[in-house]
């Protein structure tokens, strides 16, 4: 297959994914001028203050017609210019920026965690008797059924409060990432465990595993090589959802404990009504969707022979 | 009997909270200097800028390293704090104030009669969009008499001016630090303020570093020592989780903790090892109903009344809040010097008479759900209770209010959670219902006028609102003489009270749970809220 074919599909995959960002900050413009209330009442939360509304309406251009306001709130953003938290007193950028670290860190240490558990509980289950599978799918279902905040209030009662291995809070070293990580990971990872279970208990059926058998080769092996390749697929969609769930999942898990990051910064900004950080999270939350799945989408190209001979 | 002691040697002093569990053998002990201490708060300030900030909760961090022109006692007196004394002209509208001649802001600048102008100009000027701004509508200008003279003027007297000048938002920063720009709000050593530690720095979502300020000598007047705070440094950790505070204080990883759940109670009240300390309710306003009374059914006298009487209020408080906070009789705080306690008994939990006067107002009629009507109209109001200030089961206690109504009397009292920006628009037009709120800190006058008055939440229907109460709070204001002040404000309570324009619900107040080893924990008068850490410090076990 010549490369023309696919680049053209990861083109057309990158513009409709342009699109949807497009669409959604065109919603995020909508579902702000569809709140009751004026837009400088919104846009100030809770403060009220002589001159706030009159600067807030001057920075927004609120006199201007609505498509104008419209126009000039995308290339805004465009432009990376998530206008000023009048709560906090700062360019909402800067914010938003200087918590993204933890909160990467949080998410990578969590997804990786949750793929090792995963694929381990998977591999070492797939097609076992029936006590262990049963065993490792109840884990799985209350692990991917329970609240992160529970996991989350469970692990510190434990390991903090009892034990006292780990700090209660803060993002100080690598002490302070373990049980915010595992409480985070633990849900992510019950869920793709039994996903990746079934697509390799229905890979173990089909025939060439039989003839890998026949081969002579050894039952590690075959799950390894042969049986969690193949059965990575499924898992990879999940991926997508991984991403939303991890973030979704630190907002819950900074606040529980207290650690700085992307979530305590949301919960805060909803918290006080600082709608233009909200807004910035929002959309950032939407850009980042968009990106994984058209990641994904290629990765699905490049992993997949029979997607790109279509 | 221990807890009296501590109470005695801090009369005049902080309002030192009910000591429920000190340990024993604490007087033969002397403050020791040094050590640290980690503190757990609920709040994560949005702003560390004084005169910005408006959420309560901020107040607690800010206190370390801002101070304030005068001082509140417990008993309502003012005292000097950075003013050593002041004289208030006969009429009321000229402030003369003497400073200390010994202070200095954190970065090195000197505190004089200029530097506080600079602070009242540039707070008064819209175009700094400063929150503290209401506090000074009523200031005209300041004017250096002397580096450490200033006199303020006012436009007309205003009685909560001393009040002004002793909270926090008032609160004095360098001139250089203010001139800085926006950055404040993020805090850090640039927000230099005069108070007993410096601000050393902040990791957002996590903890607010704080250093002794060597140089302080300019304690307030209620402070139980001059001279230096006794602690090196402190933290305090922003643990938002109530559960998480408890146990981060249980397992040794924070002295004090701020904010402890009802059930949470029991893990620190007289138990060993640790103290439970409980704050006045005074300087903020009890949680109230506000009723619009412009706007039927509630402009009829007996409906307001029956909503007042209907249920039992001191049970519902009980059932929510198991026994850590008291109902109100008033929105006055019952600490505050300006409450009316003659109002404690004089209402409520009266179903029976609620019944009678709702059936003499007209409301014989029951429609198929077993609610009031009246012309075919059920008996209903509603309360929109506005999302962001929805904490601590507030909306619970309204529900189980709702219930008795409905069981007791047939009254449909509904409960909407509304944003912010339709709470705004409904106050614009007065078209608002019944506003379930606790105000900010202020003067007891200035409260009322703030939610009852005429520039109170009904100001857009003021010209059909009740003249007489409108008359008793301006006047308030106006009193320059503390009796005839006191007198007028007891009047407009009990006027807002019978006339059931309020129903007071309960009075919230903060709490402190902390080891038993950490000493001089106590609460501001003027807040609420806990002191600064100026005066803790800590016992060796």
């Amino acid at each position: 297959m010549s490369a023309r074919p696919l680049l053209r599909r990861v083109a057309a995959r990158l513009a409709t994914s342009i699109l949807v960002a497009w669409g959604s900050v065109t919603t995020a413009f909508v579902a702000l001028h569809a709140l009751p209330g004026k837009i400088e009442d919104i846009l100030a939360g809770d403060l009220e203050y002589p001159g706030l509304r009159e600067a807030i309406a001057a920075e927004w251009g609120l006199d201007r017609s609505l498509p104008e306001q419209y126009v000039d709130f995308v290339a805004r953003i465009a432009s990376c210019d998530f206008g000023v938290s009048y709560v906090l007193r700062q360019p909402v950028v800067e914010i938003v920026g200087s918590q993204v670290w933890p909160t990467v860190q949080l998410a990578a240490a969590a997804g990786a965690l949750a793929l090792v558990l995963a694929v381990l509980a998977a591999t070492l289950t797939a097609g076992r008797g029936p006590l262990a599978r049963g065993v490792a799918s109840t884990v799985e279902l209350v692990c991917a059924s329970a609240p992160v905040f529970w996991i989350g209030i469970l692990l510190l009662m434990a390991f903090s409060f009892t034990l006292r291995w780990f700090p209660v809070s803060g993002a100080q070293n690598w002490k302070s990432l373990v049980l915010p990580a595992v409480a985070l990971a633990l849900p992510t990872a019950g869920l793709l465990a039994q996903v990746l279970r079934e697509a390799m208990e229905k890979t173990l059926e089909q025939p060439f595993i039989v003839t890998a058998r026949a081969r002579g080769l050894g039952e590690t092996l075959i799950r390894v090589r042969h049986v969690l390749r193949h059965a990575a697929l499924p898992a990879v969609t999940l991926g997508g959802w991984m991403i939303g769930g991890l973030l979704g999942g630190a907002v819950i898990t900074e606040k529980v404990f207290g650690r700085p990051g992307l979530g305590a910064v949301t919960l805060n900004a909803v918290l006080t009504h600082d709608v233009p950080v909200v807004l910035a999270v929002v959309l950032l939350a939407a850009f980042i969707h968009v990106a994984a799945s058209t990641l994904l989408d290629v990765v699905y190209l490049a992993i997949d022979p029979r997607l790109r001979a279509q | 009997m221990i807890a009296h002691r501590h109470l005695r040697r801090a009369a005049g002093g902080s309002f030192l909270a009910l000591a429920l569990a000190a340990p024993g053998a604490v007087f033969a002990e002397q403050p020791k200097p040094g050590g640290s201490l980690t503190f757990g708060v609920t709040t994560e300030p949005a702003c560390f800028n004084p005169q910005r900030s408006e959420q309560q909760n901020s107040f607690i961090v800010i206190r370390n390293f801002v101070d304030s022109l005068v001082a509140k006692n417990a008993d309502g007196r003012f005292l000097p704090w950075l003013a050593t004394s002041w004289t208030i002209s006969p009429d009321g509208k000229t402030y003369d104030f003497k400073l200390r001649d010994d202070v200095t802001f954190h970065d090195g600048e000197k505190f004089d009669a200029e530097a506080l102008k600079f602070n009242f100009d540039f707070i008064k000027e819209p175009a700094n969009t400063n929150a503290a701004g209401q506090l000074l509508l009523a200031y005209e200008k300041s004017e250096v008499l002397s580096p450490t003279e200033l006199r303020v003027t006012l436009k007309r007297p205003d009685s909560a001016l001393l009040e002004a000048f002793s909270s926090i938002r008032l609160g004095i920063l360098s001139p250089k630090a203010l001139k800085s720009g926006d950055r404040l709000c993020s805090g850090g050593p640039a927000l230099a303020g005069t108070g007993p530690f410096v601000f050393q720095s902040y990791t957002r979502g996590q903890s607010v570093q704080l250093k002794r300020n060597e140089a302080y000598r300019w304690a307030p007047g209620y402070a139980a020592h001059q001279g230096p705070a006794y602690l090196d440094t402190a933290t305090i950790r922003f643990l938002p989780e109530y559960s998480v505070r408890a146990g981060a204080l249980s397992s040794d990883q924070v002295d004090v903790i701020e904010g402890v759940q009802p059930i949470d109670v029991a893990l620190f009240k007289g138990q060993p090892g640790f103290q439970f300390l409980v704050g006045p309710s005074g300087a903020q306003t009890s949680f109230t109903f506000n009723i619009n009374y412009t706007i039927p059914p509630a402009d009829d006298v007996r409906v307001r009344r029956a909503l007042r009487d209907g249920g039992d209020i001191a049970g519902l408080v009980q059932g929510v809040y198991l026994g850590t906070v008291r109902r109100a009789w008033s929105n006055i705080g019952p600490e505050n010097p300006f409450y009316n306690k003659a109002l404690e008994g004089s209402w409520g939990n009266d179903p029976k008479k609620a019944n009678a006067i709702l059936d003499e107002a007209g409301w014989t009629g029951r429609d198929a759900e077993g609610f009031r009507i009246k012309d075919g109209k059920r008996l209903t109001i509603e309360v929109g209770y506005p999302q962001p200030f929805v904490r601590d089961n507030r909306d619970v206690l309204i529900q189980g209010l709702q219930a008795q109504l409905r069981k007791n009397l047939g009254f449909d009292l509904k409960l909407r959670i509304i944003t912010a920006g339709e709470w705004a628009q409904q106050r614009e037009k007065a078209t608002w219902t019944i506003y379930p709120n606790t105000f900010l800190p202020a003067d007891a006058a200035q409260e009322l006028q703030s939610n009852i008055g005429e520039q109170g939440f009904i100001r857009a229907a003021a010209a059909k609102g009740d003249k007489e109460l409108f008359r008793l709070i301006n006047a308030a204001l106006a009193a320059t003489d503390v009796e005839e002040k006191k007198q007028l404000v007891d009047a407009a309570q009990k006027r807002a009270v019978d006339e059931a324009f309020i129903v007071p619900l309960f009075s919230a107040n903060y709490q402190l749970a902390a080891k038993d080893t950490v000493r001089g924990l106590s609460f501001e008068a003027q807040l609420d809220s806990p002191s600064s850490l100026h005066d803790v410090w800590l016992a060796s076990r």
